[in-house]
């Protein structure tokens, strides 16, 4: 909602205060502000043909989720393990990914539900939801 | 009881993993509760290969008596938890 309120201030001060509102909003994403200016001033840049809603997850997350994943696969630590790379690609089956989410839910303090867990297939994936039930529960 | 069981589906079988490992982390006792952590991974690894219906049907029908057991346990075990925490407990979340 702050993040909202701070878009219209934006559009009154101009083009130039984007960059600083995208500074403090940082924790909602990039994507989300600039997709939103996209569509209010499409002007000033092309439109894109979709509008992406999603917030990218922080990198730490993605690094805690990283370094779980390794753990469960028994990976080095050099192991290239990014936001892209699929579980299946590391070399986990079914009940590997069981694990990484039990994991991941006893390391973050979430509770994953059952569809949701089912759909996880990259690290990414898992960060953003991780970041969606921490909103959830801090709100 | 002749009648021979449904097999179960992927979703159900992944469906009890998630529910059984959920119940080993509600014991209290550090012991049991990684005792049936590593009991339902290495159970569930084990049988992994299985591909005849019925013996699948069979390790399904066994998993679920075991979670309504360690549904049940859970429950008393936490009634008479001791106050104080294993020492491997405390040692390893300081990181000692």
């Amino acid at each position: 909602m702050a993040s909202i309120a701070g878009m219209q201030i934006c559009l009154l001060a101009g083009p130039r205060s984007i960059h600083q509102r995208s500074g403090t909003s940082i924790n909602h994403g990039l994507k989300t502000s600039v997709s939103f200016w996209r569509t209010i001033a499409p002007r000033l840049q092309p439109v894109l043909p979709q509008l992406r809603i999603a917030c990218a997850a922080k990198p730490e997350t993605v690094e805690k989720v990283s370094a779980i994943v390794r753990k469960q696969l028994a990976l080095p630590d050099d192991s290239a393990v990014t936001g892209e790379s699929s579980f299946s690609a590391l070399g986990a089956d079914s009940l590997d990914t069981v694990e990484i989410v039990m994991g991941l839910e006893e390391a973050f303090n979430i509770s994953v539900e059952e569809e949701s867990a089912q759909n996880i297939s990259t690290v990414q994936e898992a960060a953003d939801l991780i970041e969606k039930l921490v909103e959830k529960q801090k709100a | 009881m002749t009648a021979a069981p449904a097999a179960p589906s992927r979703a159900e079988i992944l469906s009890l993993l998630r529910s059984l490992l959920r119940v080993s982390a509600k014991f209290s006792d550090y012991n049991i509760r990684e005792y049936t952590r590593r009991r339902t991974i290495d159970g569930f690894r084990q049988n992994r290969t299985l591909s005849d219906p019925s013996s699948v049907a069979n390790a399904f029908a066994d998993g679920k008596s075991e979670l309504e057991i360690a549904k049940r346990q859970a429950v008393v075990y936490s009634l008479y938890a001791p106050k104080v925490k294993s020492i491997i407990e405390l040692y390893s979340k300081s990181g000692v």
